[in-house]
């Protein structure tokens, strides 16, 4: 107590804490007033929060998305803090809706509170404003598809252009729309509504709450109760309840989503954050150049009816009865942006595509995450990709074998393409014409196979060929018909004199490549390692040996790789 | 018009009046637990940052420090009883990014008596780059002049210890190296 004297002498600041909570509540505490205090004290913690999570995330299109996934899936708590901040700004929309539908009630916006009204309307936006900027700054597809969506609105409206150029900062999105985003969210916005907030409590301590309109001023004095502790406890009480919940959501839901780095190139289904989903619904009923009445007049409108109520408000008295214009506008107001949500919800839940997007989303969100424990490349966003084993051989098959082998629709011709390779449809039509571009066309000494002519061997026959020829492969190339496998072998010796040319037991010197195990990984990765060995192609090779330039997992995995192009038969 | 509500703010003092106005020590006691209330919530509300916001800014202090790969370094035959300066690189995570193949650090790789041996070049006092001065056959610090014999004893100057060996592996003829770091300026050699 000497200390808290001595500090008092120097500064005053007993008196200082004394003045904010000696206040007079007229007519006593009461619940219907805590709604202030807890967005108060949602937004000091979302302040907070945001400092922490400031600790780890780093603005940029490469870190963003790496940033965000370290401190969410690695950094002790992370996730927890992360989901609070986010759940945190879904409480606040919830809690500034209570707030502003008390005061509508109360008839707290009328004379002399009008200035209280605005600055709160002003400060309601704002809240929106911090949910739209946050919810880009994670880089994630969600983020960014549904942001681009509120920018491009943006953009569509006459002169909204250069304001979408400005905010993005340029034509498209980049580092330079998650630096702006970014300060705007973490310092244009927080000091906008901390001085807002000042205000607004100034404006409250000098008009005093709106006590409920049946009470006398003898009442309202008979009744009174000072703020402190009365109805702070009340406030600190409603404070605790919020925090308890948000806190059992966040373990609920374990924390926020954080989707797949954002990917320019897909389409994800966009939809944004819920209290935004009226909106977004209500742009489904104005197409073409109607959108702009949903997009900004009816909006608009709204605003203005807002701001205006305090005139619109007719009434003599603050009682309900008198003023039923004001009460029934807002509350049509509320009954239609529950409805717009209520429809946009149970539409998407009947969405199938939709549904199958969410499902596909969450897929890659889960990979990518795991993907990213091991570090994300250094390009950051979706190279987060190429941690994935099967990327990087993709990436070595284009290096080493790209430019003459085409595989998944991209490539060369110079050699076998190896699109279906290996499946019935792939051999039938090699058996039938190998001098075809998509098989060994493109070569310069692999024309010694004729080509087979429909007179010289027929469909059907051909077709007891191939499942012969794939028996040979082993079991690893699927289940094969007996009866089929036993005419294709008579055909292979006798008529078509497949025989003179290849042999069909490993190791076996001849002319065209032995078909035993053919088409599996190992046959794959031994063609890949040295394909002019006697019991391969021999002196016809073409194709480059890999063995010593490639380590041996390499040409395994490059093996395996081609041989999963065989489709499932 | 003034309706009931709109008062004037209230006096200077009137607040204090309240209490004496209230049912004396019942209510005294009353709002003595409200005010309990208040600082006993409070102090949850706060904690529901503060507490994880502990474990989550010091991260990832005090993780188990994880011991790093052998990388090679060349082959055998590269080496012999004159020192040769080797870089040694590896794919490095730097918290959410990886970087591939980055240079992490060197080290001089010197044979003796048949058995190869691997100095770091971070000077054990305040870790400048170690040179090798061929006509002396020692190795030098630029720094402070700190200077090692060829077996990487101190000879001369402030380094309070010999130079740090670092591990190193020879197998099919190849040559490789656990890169580490050691702290600085003490006598014993300590991993960092």
């Amino acid at each position: 107590m000497a200390m808290l004297d001595w500090l008092e002498a120097r500064t005053g600041i007993k008196t200082a804490l004394g003045h904010a909570l000696n206040e007079e509540v007229a007519g006593g505490a009461r619940l219907r007033y805590v709604f202030g205090s807890v967005l108060t004290y949602l937004f000091m913690q979302q302040v907070v929060l945001g400092i922490l999570l400031a600790f780890y995330y780093s603005p940029s299109a490469s870190d963003a998305w790496a940033s965000t996934a370290y401190l969410n899936d690695q950094v002790s708590a992370g996730w927890f803090l992360r989901g609070l901040h986010h759940h945190g700004s879904s409480a606040m929309v919830v809690v500034v809706i209570l707030h502003m539908l008390q005061v509508v009630w109360a008839g707290a916006y009328r004379a002399p509170r009008e200035v209280n009204w605005w600055t709160g309307l002003a400060m309601g936006g704002l809240v929106l404003a911090f949910a739209l900027t946050g919810y880009l700054l994670p880089w994630d597809q969600k983020g960014y598809w549904a942001t681009q969506v509120a920018t491009g609105i943006m953009g569509s409206v006459p002169g909204g252009e250069p304001m979408q150029q400005a905010l993005q900062g340029g034509p498209q999105y980049g580092n330079l729309t998650i630096t702006r985003f970014y300060a705007l969210h973490v310092f244009v916005l927080p000091i906008s509504l901390t001085l807002l907030l000042v205000g607004h409590l100034a404006l409250f301590r000098r008009h005093g709450v709106t006590p409920p309109a049946g009470l006398s001023d003898a009442e309202l004095k008979r009744k009174a109760q000072p703020f402190w502790p009365d109805q702070l406890f009340l406030d600190v009480l409603a404070m605790a309840v919020c925090g308890a919940a948000l806190v059992g959501l966040t373990y609920q839901t374990h924390g926020a989503e954080l989707f797949a780095p954002a990917d320019p190139a897909s389409n994800f289904v966009a939809r944004p954050e819920w209290y935004f989903l009226f909106l977004y619904q209500l742009l489904k009923y104005f197409e073409g150049p109607l959108q702009i009445i949903a997009t900004v007049l009816l909006p608009g409108a709204v605003a203005v009816m807002l701001f205006a109520l305090p005139w619109i408000d007719r009434g003599k008295t603050r009682k309900a009865k008198d003023r039923w214009v004001a009460l029934s506008i807002v509350g049509l107001l509320m009954a239609g942006v529950t409805a717009l949500t209520g429809i946009a919800m149970a539409e998407d839940a009947a969405n199938e595509s939709y549904q199958h997007g969410l499902e596909v989303a969450e897929k890659e969100s889960k990979q990518a995450r795991e993907l990213a424990l091991l570090g994300v490349p250094a390009a950051g966003g979706v190279a987060v990709f190429d941690n994935d084993p099967k990327n990087q051989t993709r990436k070595l098959f284009k290096e080493h074998c790209g430019t003459c082998h085409t595989i998944e629709g991209k490539g060369g011709s110079e050699a076998p393409s190896f699109v279906d390779y290996g499946g019935k449809a792939w051999l039938t039509a090699l058996i039938r014409n190998p001098a075809d571009k998509r098989f060994y066309g493109g070569t310069k000494a692999h024309k010694t196979m004729e080509p087979l002519t429909v007179e010289a061997v027929s469909d059907a026959e051909l077709a007891a060929v191939v499942e012969y020829v794939r028996s040979l492969g082993g079991p690893e190339l699927g289940t094969t018909d007996a009866g089929l496998v036993a005419q294709g072998k008579e055909l292979w010796a006798g008529k078509l004199e497949c025989s003179s040319c290849h042999e069909i037991e490993a190791g076996k010197d001849s002319t065209g490549p032995t078909l035993a195990g053919r088409g599996t990984a190992a046959w794959i990765a031994r063609i890949i390692q040295d394909s002019s060995a006697k019991d391969l192609y021999g002196d016809t090779a073409e194709m480059p040996k890999f063995a010593g330039k490639l380590s041996p997992a390499e040409i395994e995995a490059l093996a395996q790789y081609v041989a999963e192009q065989r489709p499932r038969e | 018009m003034r309706s009931s509500d709109e008062r004037d703010p209230p006096e200077g003092g009137e607040a204090h009046d309240l209490q004496d106005r209230s049912h004396g020590t019942e209510s005294a006691s009353r709002r003595g637990l409200l005010k309990a209330g208040i600082g006993v919530l409070g102090c949850g509300l706060a904690a529901i940052p503060a507490v994880p916001a502990i474990g989550y800014v010091l991260y990832p202090l005090g993780g188990a420090r994880v011991a790093g790969a052998f990388l090679p370094v060349g082959e055998r035959g590269q080496f012999s009883a004159t020192p040769v300066r080797v870089d040694l690189h590896a794919d490095r995570v730097d918290a959410w990014s990886r970087e591939r193949d980055v240079k992490l650090g060197s080290c001089w790789v010197v044979e003796q008596d048949g058995k190869l041996q691997a100095f770091s070049t971070a000077c054990p006092h305040l870790g400048c780059a170690v040179d090798y001065e061929p006509g002396e056959g020692k190795f030098k610090c630029p720094c402070h002049r700190s200077a090692f014999t060829a077996k990487g004893e101190v000879e001369a100057g402030p380094s309070p210890r010999p130079m740090d060996t670092l591990e190193i592996e020879e197998k099919d003829g190849l040559v490789a190296i656990r890169f580490e770091r050691f702290r600085q300026g003490v006598p014993h050699k300590e991993p960092v």
